[in-house]
């Protein structure tokens, strides 16, 4: 006989926590209204902000937010979309997928008018462009991952390179830049991250097909706090030049190759993503101004950073700078995620306004026409000309913050890549081009993933 | 009413309380102090990944990863399972010996960190730090998966899964071989001398736990349709630790409780955190850098005023027993 | 061969600088029995703290002072405050290991909005690039060489010469005996936390330095290889963890040279859990790992 009672417990019917939960599932995921037909409807619009806002690309996520409340600031400064205000909200990914799916779930069913969505980085862009694509949500995407290169998701839009085309650029520049003969032995140096990866596949296979050597192929660990051995191995292989991003940790690696090379710096091309002040400072502080001029380039979409659009822009930054006052948002003014995602929400408002509606399955498609342009398209730089040329009955294109966009069937915005460098205040300064011939031999080598 | 994020929050409340209850049985039950436990669920997600990917040249052959078997539901869910198993036999066999619990601890930290620092470098076996990304759920050649019918089937497939874990969670605590392990957690040197083996069963129950973080991370795969190394660095284990505390340790229904309490719960809980209050917009990164703090916080209060937890274990009384005026045990049943 | 002879000389400096904060660390555990998971974290503090001295115009070397009061500072208030209620409450060894996770995790959260995410660097002279026989070390790094070495001297001597140091080795032996010979254990553990404390500031700043740039984020990157150098050496040995130290240091870039670089990490903990298979209880330690009786 078994004497053995279980002593006084509480016995949870499974019924009840289960109907619990589905409450509290429920009340968490109430939060819609019912959809407007035709017209630009009334309400506040929203943007949504959906990136890392802590994790370890937490200095993602305000970057791009400033970029938010400059076209906020612009858009309602010329009365809004339809007379309606909008507003930014950020959603943190935490800079992962599991946390990235239930923030763009979150955003999508507590609020109905989202007007369009940018962020969306390589941490998080594979789960959550579907999300967003489902719901109809256009959005711009600062992911550089090559399974965006041909993406069927109608709703997706990317301003800025996929970052194979980046790592074209750079080989670009290694072999066809001005000031120097072609570089013959390349050493690739980048983090062990998403972000470096995408780079390094297709270059080692476009410099493979082209026949140049690949002096050393490094992956570093990115945050370590020193890289000497890593440094010396490399310095070991007598490369030219040195083709790297290593976003957080440039200075420290560049900073060792100069020390353990005798004090003389070795040429360094970054990608589109160096060209920012961050990381200028960082390298600057390792290795001094003078070696830094001297020896380093990179490569961007050729990016104006001036002209009415940019102006714009950076009247709207400062406003948003002082009326947000924990955002900092001024000194993002260089930045290209910023000055990209700005525009973006500016196509998303014109593209409104040019359908007349606040239905996305609508105006999605007009994103498209009024960055390419059609012929005899007038050109506009801010919301406000768009709003006041479409009133006059007028096509449009807007050549904005960034210039100009040319979406191809994708959606990816290509156009040539610009050499650059910085100057001794950090900011990006053209040197050179590549022609679409030279582009397109090292595309065809690499391969368009 | 936005059935996605019904369907979401219930597939994640679903995946979390199965690692809880798995977490559960190692900690609460047996007091192995598994610190690497997102390595498991890690293992389990990856091998259901790689069974049911197609081969990596697909999709333009954009990631590089081994496997890529294309194999139906439910292979994949089983067989991320049995490798969360597997893998704790080599782990366990290492750590599991005549350490103290808190040098335990720290191995089985140290490993989380190893583990995922190697496959973020190796990167043809698992793609490395990009991770594998368009990995099919189950069923989804024969429902879409971006449709709403798509969510309620996913709904159905993980909630059969829950109960039959608590099911088999429940057995195992209130078995023979629950009371052993409560045994050698309580006084592992009083169960040695009565003849229990502490090192075969804290293989056993870490095997177990493995096999179930494993399935659970199979589930949570086939969701979110992509895993990389940034989903399970070593935070995350705290956090179903946190869980296991706060909700009772020992018991599954505290498990459940600070599953749905902490991961679900206050993660979800944060986000509806209003972007300006009374008209003050704070620094963009100022709220989620203070949701981490407020999770520290609510570890050391709980640890403070409630250390058994919000449910906490049952006092299991013989009948009969004898009862001390001194036990302040059978006081607090 | 050269680039091995070089990477010898990094595995010193990286050893220099792990050792300084490994000794702290194993101390604070032989001592107090407290696994300081916030240790990293308290490393940045002090390393930041150095930063905003330096800023304002001091030389590093002398910042350093800085760092190690404000490791010194946090290290006292965290156990006087924390670690310590808890332990008197009776918790267990596990629930203060994750106590002192909390805590870490709560100061470096509450760091963030104070110093933002971006890195920082020290103001700091390199001095000339100095090259011997294949070493390859620059002047600023001799001092780091030299500044361990010096502290770890020092730790020796306090531990073996002082009365103070009599009694916190008393204390780790057996705390109950060493209070009933009239030992203030209570005292003495406050002592080794001030001490330790300011161990680990240094540690912060000499690490910011040898790195070039730090971020929040680098605490917790510290704690991880402070662990294995004083888990290697047998934990709460001071003397181990100074062994410890070396060989994660020399084979962490050993190996960097041998194989490919982004492995190194890997490598360095990898020895860690041979040494656990092996010799569970650490290099020097004669119990220490093994389960404690009762």
């Amino acid at each position: 006989m078994n004497r053995f009672q279980p002593g006084v417990r509480r016995h949870l019917n499974p019924t009840r926590l289960l109907s619990a939960i589905a409450a509290l599932v429920v009340l968490a995921a109430c939060g819609g209204s019912t959809p407007t037909t035709g017209g630009l409807g009334s309400g506040p619009l929203l943007v949504g902000v959906l990136a890392p806002f802590s994790g370890a690309d937490a200095s993602f996520g305000p970057r791009y937010l400033a970029g938010c409340y400059a076209a906020a600031l612009s858009i309602n400064g010329a009365g809004g979309v339809g007379g309606r205000q909008v507003s930014c909200q950020e959603f943190d990914t935490r800079g992962e997928p599991a946390d990235a799916v239930p923030a763009a779930n979150a955003m999508i069913s507590g609020n109905s008018n989202l007007m369009g969505v940018v962020g969306c980085t390589s941490d998080e862009a594979s789960t959550v462009v579907p999300i967003l694509d489902r719901s109809h949500i256009p959005m711009t995407c600062m992911t550089g991952q090559s399974e965006f290169n041909k993406t069927n998701f109608t709703y997706f839009h990317r301003l800025v390179p996929p970052d194979s085309f980046d790592a074209y650029a750079m080989i670009g520049s290694a072999l066809f830049g001005p000031g120097h003969a072609p570089y013959k032995n390349i050493a690739l140096v980048f983090g062990d991250d998403i972000g470096s990866q995408t780079f390094v596949g297709p270059a080692v296979a476009a410099l493979n097909k082209l026949g140049v050597n690949i002096a050393i192929n490094q992956a570093i660990h990115l945050g370590a706090s020193s890289y000497r051995t890593e440094v010396q191995k490399m310095l070991l292989t007598h490369p030219d030049v040195i083709l790297t991003e290593t976003i957080g940790s440039a200075g420290t690696y560049l900073g060792e190759v100069k020390q353990l090379n005798g004090g003389k710096m070795i040429p360094f091309i970054g990608t589109s993503a160096t060209i920012d002040p961050v990381w200028f400072k960082q390298v600057v502080t390792a290795i001094g101004l003078t070696d830094f001029e001297a020896n380093y380039t990179a490569v961007d979409l050729a990016l104006s950073l001036s002209g009415p659009g940019y102006d714009e822009f950076v009247t709207q930054l400062t406003a948003a700078d002082a009326k947000y006052s924990g955002s900092q948002a001024l000194t993002y003014k260089g930045k290209s995620p910023t000055v990209h995602l700005y525009d973006g929400i500016i196509l998303d408002a014109l593209a409104m306004v040019a359908a007349n509606s606040s239905d996305p399955t609508v105006y999605n498609p007009k994103i498209f026409t009024i960055a390419n342009g059609v012929p005899g398209a007038t050109v506009v730089n801010t919301f406000a000309d768009g709003v006041a040329a479409l009133k006059a009955g007028k096509s449009i294109r807007y050549v904005g913050a960034a210039g100009e966009n040319n979406f191809n069937q994708w959606n990816n915005s290509q156009q040539g890549y610009n050499l650059v460098t910085m100057d001794k205040n950090g900011n990006e300064v053209v040197i050179g081009q590549l022609t679409q011939a030279q582009t397109q031999q090292i595309i065809d080598a690499g391969g368009n993933a | 009413m936005n059935s996605y994020y019904a369907a979401t929050l219930a597939v994640y409340a679903g995946v979390d309380i199965i690692a809880c209850i798995a977490l559960n049985l190692q900690f609460g039950v047996s007091g192995i102090v598994n610190f690497s436990f997102i390595v498991f669920q890690a293992a389990g997600a990856y091998t259901a990944a790689v069974l049911s990917m197609p081969p990596d040249s697909a999709y333009g052959g954009y990631q590089t990863y081994i496997g890529g078997l294309q194999l139906p539901f439910p292979i994949p869910w089983i067989g991320g399972a049995i490798v969360g198993g597997l893998l704790a036999i080599p782990v366990g066999l290492v750590v599991l010996r005549k350490l103290r619990p808190d040098y335990q601890a720290i191995s089985l930290l140290v490993l989380s960190v190893i583990a995922n620092s190697l496959i973020t470098n190796a990167r043809t076996f698992l793609n490395g730090a990009a991770g594998i990304a368009q990995v099919p759920g189950p069923f989804s050649n024969q429902v879409d998966p971006l449709a709403q019918s798509y969510q309620l089937l996913y709904v159905g497939l993980t909630l059969p899964c829950v109960l039959l874990v608590w099911a088999v969670a429940s057995r195992i605590v209130n078995s023979p071989f629950g009371r052993s392990l409560r045994a050698m957690r309580e006084h592992e040197v009083a169960a040695t001398a009565i003849g229990k083996n502490p090192v075969q069963l804290k293989m056993t129950v870490f095997i177990v736990g493995g096999v179930i973080a494993g399935l659970s991370g199979a589930i949570l795969v086939g969701y979110i349709a992509v895993w990389a190394p940034s989903v399970w660095l070593y935070p995350e284990t705290i956090i179903l630790f946190a869980a296991v505390i706060v909700g009772g340790r020992g018991n599954n229904v505290g498990a459940i409780l600070g599953a749905l309490l902490v991961p679900v719960g206050f993660e979800e809980a944060t986000r509806m955190i209003p972007p300006t209050i009374g008209g003050w917009v704070p620094p963009p990164n100022l709220i989620p850098a203070m949701q981490w703090v407020a999770i520290g916080l609510l570890i050391i209060g709980f640890l403070w005023f409630r250390p058994e937890g919000v449910r906490p274990e049952p006092r299991r009384v013989f009948e009969g027993a004898p009862v001390r005026e001194d036990s302040e045990r059978v006081l607090k049943s | 061969m050269e680039l091995y002879v070089a990477a010898l000389g990094f595995g010193l400096i990286s050893a220099s600088v792990i050792a300084i904060a490994a000794v702290g660390f194993t101390m604070q555990f032989g001592i107090t029995n407290m696994i300081n998971l916030a240790y990293g974290e308290v490393m940045m503090v002090s390393g930041y703290a150095a930063f905003y001295v330096n800023q304002a115009g001091v030389n590093i070397w002398v910042a350093m002072i800085a760092g190690a009061l404000a490791g010194a500072a946090l290290s006292f208030v965290l156990n006087r405050f924390l670690y310590t209620p808890f332990q008197r409450k009776g918790t267990n060894l596990i629930g203060m290991v994750i106590i002192s996770l909390a805590a870490s995790l709560m100061i470096a959260n509450l760091m963030l909005p104070l110093v933002g995410y971006d890195t920082s660097s020290y103001v700091i002279d390199q001095g000339q690039l100095l090259r011997w026989n294949g070493l390859v070390l620059t002047v600023a790094q001799i001092a780091i060489i030299v500044v361990a070495a010096i502290l770890m001297l020092a730790v020796h001597g306090m531990l073996r010469y002082t009365r103070l140091g009599k009694a916190m080795r008393a204390t780790a032996a057996n705390p109950t005996l060493a209070r009933n010979c009239g030992i203030p254990t209570q005292r003495v553990i406050s002592v080794v936390w001030l001490i330790t404390g300011a161990l680990c500031g240094v540690a912060g700043v000499v690490a910011g330095m040898d790195s070039e740039n730090f971020s929040v984020a680098s605490g917790a990157g510290y704690l991880i290889t402070i662990i294995a150098a004083a888990v290697l050496g047998g934990a709460g040995q001071p003397y181990g963890a100074m062994i410890g130290a070396l060989i994660i240091g020399l084979v962490t870039e050993l190996s960097a040279a041998a194989i490919a670089p982004e492995y190194k990490q890997v490598v360095a903990f990898a020895i860690l859990v041979l040494v656990m298979v092996l010799r569970p209880q650490g290099m020097l330690a004669k119990r220490g790992a093994l389960a404690a009786a009762g």
